[in-house]
């Protein structure tokens, strides 16, 4: 036999997250079952995926077992999809709740119902059915035997009609399946249970794919939220592919000499995690990456948690950062969320829709330690981690702030992870010396950067941030007053330095001006005795010509000398 | 309508057996039903049958999914319906009560 024909099929549900964590979607052609409390989900996952059918062309028959048909329409008009289910014809809703007052005398069969069913469907490879409460219905049977048997007739059902139907069924109490409906959990080829649970004072909701024959999936509690737009699983959903080509170019975190540390800024598309006490400038750190970046002309988004986007701006324009000109411009998105208003999760889908929406390519988000505070924190691990990766993927360049105890100025940056997942991490803080508290920062960690380890002090003015080199004082550093005071007296041993070079110098050329006139009197001297010398010599050959001519008479005379010699020797 | 029809034209309660072609149960439910109209002396009504298998939007109309399912229509249009294949008798015999002093 093909293995490709017998290879089991899938088709989507619609639903991003869902589609991904299952390889495809739920099997088509076969029965699917759902279980979960009351309001766990179950009748508006049925609906949302028929809506989603319906915009694909496909048809669909919603069945309901325990909600009237208005009941069910209400239901689907809480949220965004209601218009495109509700209006089109492609979509039959049958009201199969039991007689009230019904009673029971006897086992029955489900196959009026699969006949109806199948009277309704066209074309079954092109439509959704979903039994929504059958266990309403097969709580009538009197044995629980005859009951699990239905449920088998209507997966035989579907498998030999090709029918892709949804089966749900409530469940109770800490049970997996319907009181009476032991065991149909393994009948069916793919199960998923959905669970609600108030933690933290609210209602958080997962999905768990307890089985699924013949496909791989994801086995975990998969956090589901709804909204308007229905049920999500926001750390589901597929990734955008990972940019194989990490880039090489450097922006600007808005601060030159911030940059000059980084060997010349951050990498595009890198995070950078900035994490200090209360009051280090980290928001003023990262409004100067954002406002860098909107100079740039990069969309940014800035998500600020607890905090108004007006006192927010303001406060930055008082430290000479402008956010306002690039909000008005269109290129900055500051967005301000309440941590304390919901979940992490829903923190995280929120985030991931602005940048769906927005698409910037710089992001700011000011503190995201905030998460850490939001209920249901013990995700925030998973979101932080789940936000970079998005990010990165993205190529989105992230400035991350984390807000860190006044003890531990490094303690929850690492317990959120994220200075583990960042690629750049900065640590601002204070050092308090002589009266003073002077700002300080310094880089932990820059992947692919060398980067200078110095600490160094952070200046705040109305020009904004500067950062000053600092002086080592025995194995601490100096800052501040301090550091102006070691400024100075390394100014003025450098002038007395310069003046001792100079007078040195002009002792040594007055030296040298000594030595030459010296020169020159000696070589006057040597020349004087030249001549001397040379005029003794001249006399001498003189004197030994006359000589000559005395012992030799005959030899003539030169005639200019003989009048005086003459007269000289007689 | 031919519910509507036998009602007034006989001015008793209607039964409709809602069955699925031959299906087992089915079979049992008519000749539980068959068996309990004799024994309560009134054989005379004849429960109007309908196949699901065959009429499929009679089931959307009275809302009967499970089969078999015996559907009582009372003279003011009150509808009651039993469940199964009818044989628990003592149930049978009380959902047919009424029909003994017609």
């Amino acid at each position: 036999m093909d293995p490709e024909q017998t290879k089991l099929q899938k088709r989507r549900t619609g639903i991003p997250g869902l589609d991904s964590v299952t390889g495809g979607g739920l099997p088509s052609g076969q029965a699917t079952l759902v279980l979960g409390q009351a309001a766990a989900g179950k009748t508006v996952l049925g609906l949302q995926i028929l809506a989603n059918a319906i915009e694909r062309g496909e048809s669909a028959v919603f069945v309901t077992f325990e909600e009237s048909t208005a009941q069910v329409k209400r239901d689907a008009c809480s949220f965004s999809w209601a218009g495109q289910l509700l209006g089109s014809e492609r979509w039959q809703l049958i009201d199969a709740r039991p007689h009230p007052d019904a009673q029971v005398a006897g086992e029955f069969d489900i196959e009026g119902l699969l006949s109806v069913v199948g009277a309704s469907v066209e074309d079954a490879s092109e439509t959704w059915i979903v039994f929504d409460g059958i266990d309403q219905l097969l709580q009538y049977q009197p044995s629980q035997r005859a009951a699990v048997e239905q449920v088998r007739r209507i997966s035989d059902h579907c498998e030999a009609r090709g029918w892709t139907l949804l089966l749900t069924g409530k469940t109770d109490g800490g049970r997996m399946t319907p009181a009476h409906l032991d065991g149909i959990e393994f009948l069916l080829s793919a199960t998923l249970i959905l669970s609600a649970e108030v933690c933290d004072h609210q209602l958080k909701r997962f999905l768990r794919i307890a089985k699924f024959r013949g496909s791989g999936h994801v086995t975990d509690e998969l956090p589901m939220i709804m909204d308007d737009d229905g049920i999500e699983f926001p750390f589901h959903e597929p990734l955008p592919g990972a940019d194989a080509t990490a880039s090489t170019e450097r922006v600007s975190t808005g601060i030159p000499k911030l940059d000059k540390l980084l060997d010349g800024g951050v990498y595009r598309g890198s995070s950078l995690l900035i994490s200090g006490r209360p009051g280090t400038a980290k928001s003023t750190l990262a409004a100067h990456f954002a406002e860098a970046a909107c100079r740039r002309g990069e969309r940014t988004l800035y998500v600020s948690f607890d905090e108004l986007a007006g006192p927010y701006v303001r406060n930055l324009a008082s430290v000479g950062v402008d956010l306002r000109s690039p909000m008005t411009a269109g290129l900055l998105r500051f967005v301000s969320l309440s941590a304390h208003a919901s979940q992490v999760t829903e923190h995280f889908f929120a985030l991931r829709r602005l940048l769906d929406e927005f698409e910037p390519q710089c992001l700011v988000i000011d503190p995201v330690s905030a998460l850490l505070k939001a209920t249901a924190s013990e995700e925030a691990c998973m979101v932080t981690e789940h936000l970079m990766d998005l990010v990165r993927r993205r190529g989105i360049t992230t400035v991350l702030t984390s807000l860190t105890g006044l003890q531990d100025p490094e303690g929850e940056a690492t317990r959120g992870q994220v200075s583990t997942i960042a690629d750049s991490w900065m640590v601002l803080d204070y050092n308090v010396r002589a009266g003073e508290r002077n700002r300080s920062l310094s880089i932990i960690k820059s992947r692919g950067s060398a980067h200078s380890n110095q600490q160094r002090e952070l200046l705040l003015s109305d020009a904004g941030i500067d950062l000053a080199d600092v002086y080592e004082l025995g194995t601490d550093v100096v800052m501040g007053t301090a550091r102006v005071a070691m400024e100075n007296e390394a100014a003025l041993k450098e002038r007395r330095q310069k003046l001792e070079h100079q007078q040195r110098r002009l002792e040594l050329e007055r030296r040298m001006e000594l030595a030459e006139q010296e020169r020159r009197r000696l070589e006057a001297e040597l020349k004087l005795e030249e001549e001397e010398l040379a005029d003794a010599e001249s006399l001498a050959q003189v004197y030994r010509s006359k000589i000559r001519e005395r012992r030799d008479p005959e030899c003539e005379i030169p005639s200019v000398h003989k009048g005086t010699d003459e007269g000289d020797l007689s | 309508m031919s519910r509507r029809a036998e009602s007034t034209e006989f001015s008793m309660p209607v039964l409709l057996l809602f069955v699925t072609g031959t299906a087992p149960r089915s079979q049992r439910a008519r000749v539980n039903l068959a068996r309990m109209l004799e024994q309560v002396g009134r054989d005379d009504i004849q429960p109007h049958e309908i196949d699901l298998l065959e009429k499929p939007k009679e089931g959307v109309k009275h809302s009967v999914f499970a089969t078999p399912a015996l559907m009582k229509v009372g003279q003011g249009g009150d509808v009651s319906v039993l469940y199964g294949d009818l044989s628990e008798t003592d149930r049978l015999q009380q959902f047919l009560s009424d029909l003994n002093y017609d």
